[in-house]
């Protein structure tokens, strides 16, 4: 059973179309790479897979239910793109409310948050206000709700984002943690050095269609970088 | 799987917490306290006796219908207040992503608006909770009004409160901010108007008539109440009211979840 999956999935928002005939299954275990230049459908197909909003034709599929159902989310991380923590609430107090969401039992929310804490470099602004971080520190505490309860499958919407560079090692360390662990991870991003060093398969994504996918390996050309073969992708007159 | 009562518990929790850190929060229990101290300033001229037109006349008689219409406008009003509190209570959270955050966990789409509604009407029922039994108190001090109208009142104010707000809310997720809480004072002010209309026996035409007697009775179910200090009897049956009061009560939040659950966020 895939991770996540996407069967012939369209979506339109009024006239314009975000995906179309989208198919792409991230296998379990697996680390995908979601490619795609502004308004290619990757944060369309993400809101899809969190079942924020429902395709107009064809299924999605979360841990293999429809992801409206609130058991297919069980066991998800998720990092938004734009990531928005409520100013007023304590990191600690904000970790709690998600641990109780996803279900941790009351003895193993404890240990559970300060794993994270500790994981993500937050132990000394547990107490602090979210209002009150930087937007490194907010994207490390977003990165610590998307870790709590070690999930089976984590989406990650640009995560990298605000990050320092000591920030950026650390997470593409947290993801390949999470990936020893058997988690299947779908990162979308911009950041295509990140995708290199942190995937092994890759989709592209172009006005809402499957450009290419497969092993990393296998979508580069003979001396092609990421980058090379994204634009050869994305805007092939570019290619030659 | 997560309990969803517990996860109601949590998320109600934060809500409350978001309702109290709004700053119109603060605004309704400043206007709470203000509206208090009026009260007791308009029945504090209780006691004594005036002479009208030669006539002695007890002040409680004169000023007793006072507390009456005093009591049920601030019923009125904890109504339309809950229901502008909600209004955006729930659309603000999708506005500022933490909802997404929370629903993105194994949390049905019911349980996160009923929560972000009872979190708003715990404020605003608060709020009108403390300026209903101060008013209470005043005019049973001061004028022997019993306590069980009030009491009777007020709870006809809670249940169209959850309307109104329930309501309001599932308005907010279609219309813009202002054009919801418009709605609610108009909705308030139109129904209410209209009850109160009816009571005193008026004809009223097809469709008044019908925005009577099937909108939520809010104006006929805190009127009723109250009526029992005049000792006056009502056109309007009180145990119909109440239970049509408890059915849109249960209508409104159910709507509400149906509508937030095919809202694409």
């Amino acid at each position: 059973m895939a991770a996540l999956e996407w069967i012939a999935v369209s979506k339109r928002f009024r006239d314009r179309p975000a995906l179309q005939g989208f198919s792409f299954a991230l296998p379990e275990g697996a680390s995908v790479g979601l490619l795609g230049p502004n308004g290619a459908g990757k944060t369309t197909a993400l809101r899809l897979a969190l079942g924020f909003c429902r395709p107009d034709a064809g299924v999605v599929r979360l841990r293999g239910a429809p992801p409206e159902d609130p058991a297919a989310r069980l066991g998800v991380g998720y990092l938004p793109e734009r990531l928005a923590l409520p100013p007023r609430a304590g990191v600690r107090a904000l970790l709690r409310l998600h641990a109780r969401l996803a279900g941790l039992d009351g003895d193993r929310t404890r240990e559970e948050i300060d794993a994270v804490l500790a994981l993500t470099g937050l132990e000394a602004r547990a107490g602090d206000r979210c209002g009150s971080l930087s937007k490194g520190l907010a994207q490390r505490v977003g990165f610590a709700l998307a870790l709590l309860g070690e999930p089976r499958v984590l989406i990650l919407d640009e995560p990298t984002s605000g990050l320092d560079p000591l920030g950026v090692r650390d997470a593409r360390d947290w993801i390949q943690a999470a990936r020893r662990r058997g988690c299947s991870v779908l990162v979308s991003s911009h950041v295509l050095s990140e995708i290199e060093r942190t995937c092994d398969h890759v989709v592209v994504l172009h006005a809402g269609q499957v450009a290419a996918s497969g092993r990393l390996e296998a979508l580069l050309g003979p001396g092609e970088s990421l980058e090379d073969a994204f634009v050869r992708l994305v805007r092939p007159g570019a290619a030659a | 799987m997560p309990s969803a009562p517990a996860q109601f518990l949590a998320l109600t929790g934060e809500a409350l917490g978001d309702a109290v850190r709004r700053r119109v929060a603060a605004a309704l229990a400043i206007l709470a306290l203000l509206s208090l101290a009026a009260v007791d300033s308009c029945t504090a001229c209780a006691a004594g006796t005036f002479t009208v037109n030669g006539i002695p006349v007890d002040g409680s008689r004169i000023f007793g219908w006072t507390g009456i219409a005093l009591y049920a406008l601030l019923a009125l009003w904890t109504v339309a207040i809950s229901g502008a509190l909600a209004s955006d209570h729930l659309q603000q959270s999708l506005d500022d992503g933490t909802a997404q955050l929370a629903l993105a966990r194994p949390v049905g789409r019911g349980v996160f608006a009923l929560a972000r509604l009872t979190g708003a009407l715990a404020v605003s029922l608060g709020t009108g909770g403390v300026l209903l039994a101060g008013t209470a108190l005043f005019l049973h001090a001061r004028y022997g009004f019993g306590l069980g109208p009030a009491a009777a009142a007020a709870a006809g104010a809670a249940l169209g409160a959850i309307v109104v707000s329930s309501l309001a809310m599932t308005a907010s997720l279609f219309l813009p901010r202002l054009a919801t809480l418009a709605a609610v004072f108009l909705a308030v002010a139109l129904i209410a108007g209209v009850n109160g209309v009816a009571l005193t026996g008026t004809d009223l035409s097809a469709g008044w008539s019908a925005l009577d007697r099937f909108a939520p009775p809010l104006g006929t179910g805190v009127a009723l109440a109250v009526a029992e200090w005049s000792g006056r009897a009502l056109p309007a049956s009180p145990p119909l009211v109440a239970a049509r009061l408890a059915l849109w009560a249960l209508l409104g939040p159910a709507l509400l979840c149906f509508c937030f659950r095919r809202r694409e966020i």
